[in-house]
């Protein structure tokens, strides 16, 4: 009987690590992470909507269904990557992603110059030489370092009445999302 | 022949322990770094870079877009104050203030992500379009049947959950917002 009961603690334990190994295992084969769903959409470079989730549908992002979403994938080890543009005088939101799902950064339009969106986003390298060279930052220019050269920048908007949502829907469509070479 | 079963039986233990305690920690969130408030649940540390393995491991198998810290947070409830799981047949009364924020939503979520909603009708409530009463609480029916005021519709049958977004908050600026204004949810009856 004492026998069974050492085997049994020997497999607890084995059973601790066996757990532990999962955990650490998970997100490095997960295949239908956050990154592959980006990457599978249009948007390398260029901002893609991401169509509000309809009750009964599949919600894979598992988002809010109450508010519009934008995307934008890219790479930045050419150079500093660049959000643009006019947002309308409702909440939104700006998030930065690394490939694991995990965000890097994040602010609201409260950190924003009025209405306009001027996010620029540095790899460590990059962000070193820009303190270096003491470059003029051009005010309200936000600035977000990205601990690697894979990202994607996930703006939510908030439409408020129904009624605004296309007219709100063109405002994210029409915000640029590049790489400065 | 004892080495042998005791072999097998070590092994087993080690396989349901680990991958039994792996899917539930999966399967059901984010075990740690969980802020609970009544029914309500979020992780504030997932829209953070600073995140525990579990939640890393959760974020990669789910593929979610979480909220990020400066966003707001997110409350999950999938029982009613009582303790008891949520179900689509049954009515709720969620009752209540919410923390100071810029705005908020309300939505219910089945177990599979999908948002829960009838044809024709917008499947949340939201801060703009709720009245309030006069001492700013607000009260919400969530059910499969339409009910006068505010009604989160919830048709079908089984478990679900109600999330709760609180965008642009200021409880994490120590601006004297507080998390403890969640609203209550009683149950009201079921079909």
């Amino acid at each position: 009987m004492t026998r069974y009961i050492l085997w049994i603690v020997g497999g607890l334990f084995l059973g601790a690590i066996v757990h532990l190994v999962v955990i650490l295992v998970v997100p490095l084969l997960a295949e239908r992470n956050v990154w592959a769903k980006v990457s599978a959409m249009d948007a390398l470079e260029k901002v893609a909507l991401i169509e509000a989730p309809v009750a009964g549908e599949p919600n894979s992002f598992d988002l809010d269904p109450g508010l519009l979403y934008a995307v934008c994938r890219l790479n930045i080890a050419e150079g500093p990557g660049a959000l643009e543009g006019e947002l309308p005088a409702s909440f939104w939101s700006i998030a930065v992603f690394e490939p694991g799902g995990t965000i890097v950064y994040s602010t609201t339009n409260r950190a924003s110059n009025g209405r306009s969106v001027n996010l620029g986003i540095f790899n460590p390298a990059q962000t070193r030489l820009l303190a270096e060279q003491q470059l003029q930052i051009e005010e309200g220019l936000l600035i977000v370092e990205s601990p690697g050269d894979d990202i994607f920048v996930l703006v939510r908007l908030w439409p408020g009445y129904t009624a605004l949502a296309a007219r709100y829907r063109a405002s994210l469509s029409a915000l640029t999302c590049r790489v400065v070479r | 022949m004892r080495f042998v079963s005791g072999l097998i039986l070590g092994i087993f233990v080690a396989l349901l322990v680990g991958f039994g305690a792996s899917f539930y920690a999966l399967e059901d969130g984010r075990l740690f770094g969980a802020l609970r408030i009544g029914p309500w649940a979020a992780w504030p540390g997932a829209g953070t870079d600073n995140v525990d393995p579990y939640t890393r491991a959760f974020l990669a198998r789910s593929g979610q877009l979480q909220l990020g810290r400066s966003e707001g947070m997110r409350f999950i409830a999938s029982t009613d104050s009582g303790g008891t799981p949520l179900r689509r047949q049954c009515r709720y009364q969620i009752d209540g203030t919410t923390p100071v924020a810029t705005m908020w939503t309300l939505y219910a979520r089945a177990p599979d992500s999908a948002v829960i909603g009838v044809p024709d009708r917008r499947p949340f409530i939201d801060s703009v379009t709720i009245p309030r009463h006069p001492d700013g609480r607000l009260t919400i029916r969530a059910g499969p049947g339409a009910v006068p005021g505010s009604w989160l519709a919830t048709p079908g049958d089984g478990e679900y959950m109600l999330v709760l977004s609180i965008y642009d908050t200021s409880v994490f600026a120590g601006l004297g917002a507080t998390l403890d204004a969640l609203p209550v949810i009683y149950p009201e009856g079921c079909q």
